[in-house]
């Protein structure tokens, strides 16, 4: 009953709302919501939203071109100008703006347009690399293993490829190559960000991982927090960290620095759990993802990794 | 609910639920199995840190399947989860033959414990579509199963990931616990 009294509402009511507003604003529903609404993702999710119910033949189309773009990952490099061009030009004319009086607004939308597709085209650049599988027949796939036990280990050499020492970082055996599984080549590349990029933040997690009771497997672990930061990215969850840390189009890092933000916050939460044991995982990391989807809920957060250190 | 799954719970026992016990190696399957029988999706499954559990209503029986990390660093909590176990499910990589002495010694540990004691096993063999994969017989041999004379036993070729033979391993449980 509830569904179709909104659904009344959003079909006879919101055209009649809109149309009021632009006769008394003089100002359409896009360009009320850019200058309006701050910006980040309370300003992009708008600007989506209206785009995505739009009954405009055109914006539909234009949603449509967008779509398969992203999809197609060809929003790069100069192209993208081109289709941020193609977009606003698109609307200015449908909407009837003058691009000379409203430029703010031309600036302000190409933005808009370049996170949300922007970041439909990252879902489906990480969902390559994970489902890559992780192979030790490729060199570079090798390589980056050893990079791994390098960055987190920098004081003990390895002993060879198939060691116990890969237990140490918290492998489940003497060979990582069966530990990425579902997550393949995206959880080592995870992983290895957080060891580089946030090198202190590693260690100081690493070195909670050693704890006699708090103690966990540091990479089992990780390529875990992989299967969350994947899901949280792929279900739109993820939308309010990018909207608000990204300046320009997302890139794999930015997802790379998102995981490493979930891992650093993860231990954290762990350690003030108090676990009785590494049998409390899957309740504590339930506990967790909780508490990070509502903190993206609010379009307003702010997500930084703080890098004090603390000792347990 | 359809009418043919009610007659069924008025024929059987319809309260009657099956704690099962899901162990073996790392990297064995048994999460993918434990999502093959709950039909959830197995391309995201990651390695299990601590322990998964889920409930599968089937042919009548509540099957509440619990499912343990399989390595090193886990294996001793692994008795904490004995208690009250109707069925030992133990899974098996039948294509990792380095560590096949490994998972014979984890399985007569198990079943020389006095909570297991005259608990079912079922085996699987899964992993049947690598190459170099031992067939169920010949694992069966290698791990001395034809020797075990205090418990019901069995033995399923399975490919979790393929979803090949894992109902035939839940039939054999459910089989054996409606004469009882």
């Amino acid at each position: 009953m509830s569904f179709s009294i909104w659904w009344i509402f959003t079909y006879y009511f919101r055209p009649l709302i809109k149309w009021f507003l632009r006769k008394t604003t003089g100002l359409c529903e896009l360009q009320r919501i850019c200058y309006g609404t701050v910006s980040g993702a309370p300003r992009i999710n708008g600007v989506e939203h209206s785009l995505n119910s739009s009954r405009s033949k055109q914006i539909k189309q234009l949603v449509d071109h967008l779509n398969d773009i992203a999809e197609n990952r060809r929003f790069t490099g100069a192209n993208e100008r081109e289709i941020l061009k193609g977009a606003v030009s698109t609307v200015l004319i449908v909407k009837k703006i003058n691009p000379k009086i409203h430029y703010q607004f031309v600036s302000a939308f190409g933005k808009c347009v370049e996170q949300i597709w922007g970041y439909k085209q990252l879902i489906s650049e990480v969902e390559e690399l994970r489902q890559t599988l992780f192979d030790s027949d490729d060199f570079s796939h090798e390589r980056r293993l050893y990079d791994l036990w390098d960055s987190l280990m920098p004081d003990e050499k390895l002993e060879s490829r198939v060691t116990r020492q890969w237990q140490i970082i918290g492998f489940q055996g003497d060979d990582p190559k069966t530990d990425f599984r579902g997550m393949g080549l995206l959880g080592l590349e995870n992983l290895l960000y957080f060891s580089t990029e946030y090198k202190s933040s590693a260690h100081h997690v690493l070195s909670h991982s050693f704890h006699p009771t708090y103690g966990y497997c540091f990479a089992i672990v990780g390529i875990n927090l992989t299967s969350m930061a994947w899901s949280l990215l792929r279900d739109g969850s993820a939308k309010t960290y990018f909207y608000n840390t990204s300046k320009s189009l997302p890139t794999i890092r930015l997802f790379h620095s998102f995981y490493s933000y979930l891992f650093y916050e993860f231990d954290r939460f762990w350690v003030e759990s108090k676990p009785r044991d590494i049998m409390e995982f899957s309740n504590v990391k339930n506990k967790f993802e909780q508490k990070i989807r509502t903190l993206l809920q609010n379009p307003r957060t702010e997500f930084r990794i703080s890098l004090s250190v603390q000792n347990v | 609910m359809g009418l043919l799954s009610i007659l069924r719970k008025l024929t059987s026992n319809p309260d009657k639920e099956l704690r099962l016990l899901l162990l073996g190696l790392d990297n064995a399957g048994k999460t993918t199995i434990l999502k093959i029988l709950a039909s959830e999706e197995i391309t995201n499954i990651t390695p299990t840190a601590g322990f998964n559990i889920k409930s599968v209503v089937t042919d009548g029986f509540k099957l509440n399947v619990w499912d343990i990390g399989g390595q090193r660093k886990i294996r001793p909590y692994w008795k904490n989860y004995f208690e009250n176990t109707d069925v030992l499910i133990y899974v098996v990589d039948s294509a990792d033959k380095k560590r096949l002495e490994e998972t014979g010694i984890e399985l007569y540990e198990l079943l020389s414990d006095e909570k297991l004691k005259n608990v079912p096993l079922l085996v699987y063999a899964n992993k049947q579509d690598l190459p170099d994969s031992l067939t169920a017989a010949d694992l069966a041999e290698a791990l001395g199963l034809p020797s075990i004379k205090d418990r019901a036993w069995q033995i399923q070729a399975c490919t979790a990931s393929q979803s090949k033979g894992v109902r035939e391993g839940m039939e054999w449980i459910c089989k054996n616990f409606k004469f009882k």
